[in-house]
């Protein structure tokens, strides 16, 4: 058998810590085709393009029934989330969905949350205030985002306990099925899915009874020109926005503070002018994306692009954070400039699926990565590199253990 | 403060209406209004709103007493570069 394809060896855990060099390489041949079939498609241009290319779905039902991920949507109990459907459909989803996140209906609500968390991620630092060394996934970067996207939902932040290991499962099933190890992972995602839909539609179920003012309880109640969500749509969409809402804002928080401590001179300077921290969390996003790359996309046609003919039904891997550092887009890609200026970075995607929590993640980002500036006193990196996390499309840190001389009140 | 939006290049993605809800407002599903001499104590939100916008459309400019003084400009190099 021959050596492992790019596109292998990029999700290949082996590579998890430093994939960019293997980006560098799939970048001299922007549109790669491998024997599994897969095409990964990797320069700034062409991800751009087919990012807002309608020949390119996000409904995994477009691909070929012996498709792992074909398969698992087919056994699923839920129907698939708007962001794994195509319009008018997903249209008509994520509008319903906006109306009670952002403008035009719901105006103001992201920005007035900034108060509540800047005192929850204060309250974070202040109980680790007597320690020398903190562990930023589980004693900040994912408390934070967990207890938000719960109390904005309206899903008791306690339950984290249940949802725990089903988020991460699924999390980690957005990876490409690759070999036996890629369908156990598909296989356990489902399962999870299942039983992370189950608990939703209970807890649909008080919120229908009793509605409150939490996202959840108003996306059950509310009624607009495009109707009201069904049952099913209304589980597949909570699933989405829990999971979604926690796991990618986990590794872009870590990547960012890593990044930081890799670069204590910006880490310094961020001390000393706060505002920095506006283009440095979209430099983050460009530099180290918490979502590598898209994984759920089809060919619904023939698609012929820089001279490649991609074939219908085939899964096309949108290389987001090969993009992220095309040298034909970026002046010294592989450099972390915390001012960048011009920086349409990819990191929230493009197009009609432009990632819907994102205004939430920058306003809670900035706050999560200025407080660590402000009041952590010398902070040291313990291991580099951290060991990560299985998922080579969720790709973060599993741990990020920094030393510290203090915590400053 | 001068805040000039590039509608042309606007595609209604509205990060700048959640970031900076009292400058930018969107008008049914993808028209954007804006503020285009908003209050200085807007200032940051303005800032989040400009550096959050996906197809960097907005441009900040500040008037500083002695001369306008251009800060922030999202489009000029992109354009160069794609027009190369």
């Amino acid at each position: 058998m021959a050596g492992k394809s790019l596109f292998q060896q990029v999700n290949d855990y082996a590579h998890r810590a430093n994939p960019y060099p293997l980006y560098a390489e799939m970048r001299k041949t922007p549109v790669l085709g491998d024997e599994d079939g897969n095409y990964a498609v990797s320069s700034y241009r062409l991800i751009t393009e087919l990012l807002h290319d309608p020949r390119l779905s996000s409904d995994i039902r477009a691909r070929p029934p012996d498709d792992p991920k074909q398969q698992a949507v087919a056994q699923s109990s839920i129907s698939p989330a708007f962001i794994r459907t195509d319009p008018p459909e997903h249209d008509r989803l994520r509008r319903m969905l906006t109306r009670q996140f952002g403008p035009p209906h719901t105006v103001g609500m992201i920005d007035n949350m900034r108060g509540d968390l800047e005192k929850y991620v204060n309250g974070l630092l202040d109980r680790m205030q007597d320690r020398k060394q903190i562990d930023i996934v589980d004693d900040y970067a994912y408390p934070f985002p967990v207890d938000v996207i719960c109390k904005l939902l309206g899903i008791p932040p306690e339950d984290e306990k249940r949802f725990h290991g089903w988020a991460e499962d699924i999390a980690f099933s957005l990876d490409p099925a690759i070999g036996e190890e890629g369908r156990k992972l598909i296989a356990k995602g489902l399962v999870a899915r299942n039983e992370l839909g189950q608990y939703m539609r209970a807890l649909i179920d008080v919120h229908r009874k009793q509605p409150g003012n939490d996202m959840l309880s108003r996306l059950i109640t509310d009624s607009s020109a495009d109707g009201r969500l069904t049952e099913e749509e209304l589980v597949s969409s909570s699933v989405t926005l829990l999971i979604a809402g926690h796991e990618t804002t986990v590794n872009l928080i870590t990547n960012g503070t890593l990044t930081l401590l890799r670069n204590p001179d910006v880490f310094e300077r961020l001390r000393h002018e706060p505002d920095l921290i506006i283009p440095l969390v979209e430099e983050t996003l460009r530099f180290e994306p918490p979502v590598q790359f898209n994984s759920q996309r089809t060919a619904l046609a023939d698609i012929t692009i820089d001279g490649v003919t991609i074939p219908k039904g085939a899964p096309v891997y949108l290389m987001i954070a090969a993009g992220n550092r095309d040298p034909v887009r970026f002046n010294e890609p592989d450099r972390f400039i915390p001012d960048r200026e011009d920086n349409q970075h990819l990191g929230f995607g493009s197009g009609i699926h432009y990632c819907f929590g994102a205004p939430l993640a920058r306003v809670e980002v900035q706050i999560a990565l200025n407080a660590l500036a402000r009041r952590l006193i010398n902070p040291r990196l313990v291991v580099d590199p951290p060991p990560y996390r299985q998922s080579a499309v969720l790709r973060g840190p599993r741990h990020l253990l920094v030393d510290v001389d203090g915590i400053k009140p | 403060m001068r805040v000039l939006v590039d509608l042309n290049r606007c595609q209604g993605y509205a990060q700048c209406c959640f970031l900076a809800p009292e400058s930018f407002k969107l008008v049914g599903e993808e028209a954007l209004m804006y503020d285009s001499g908003p209050d200085d104590a807007l200032k940051e939100k303005i800032e989040r709103a400009a550096a959050s916008c996906p197809v960097q459309a907005i441009m900040v400019e500040y008037m500083n007493g002695h001369a306008d003084e251009m800060v922030k400009s999202g489009t000029s190099e992109a354009e160069a570069r794609h027009g190369a």
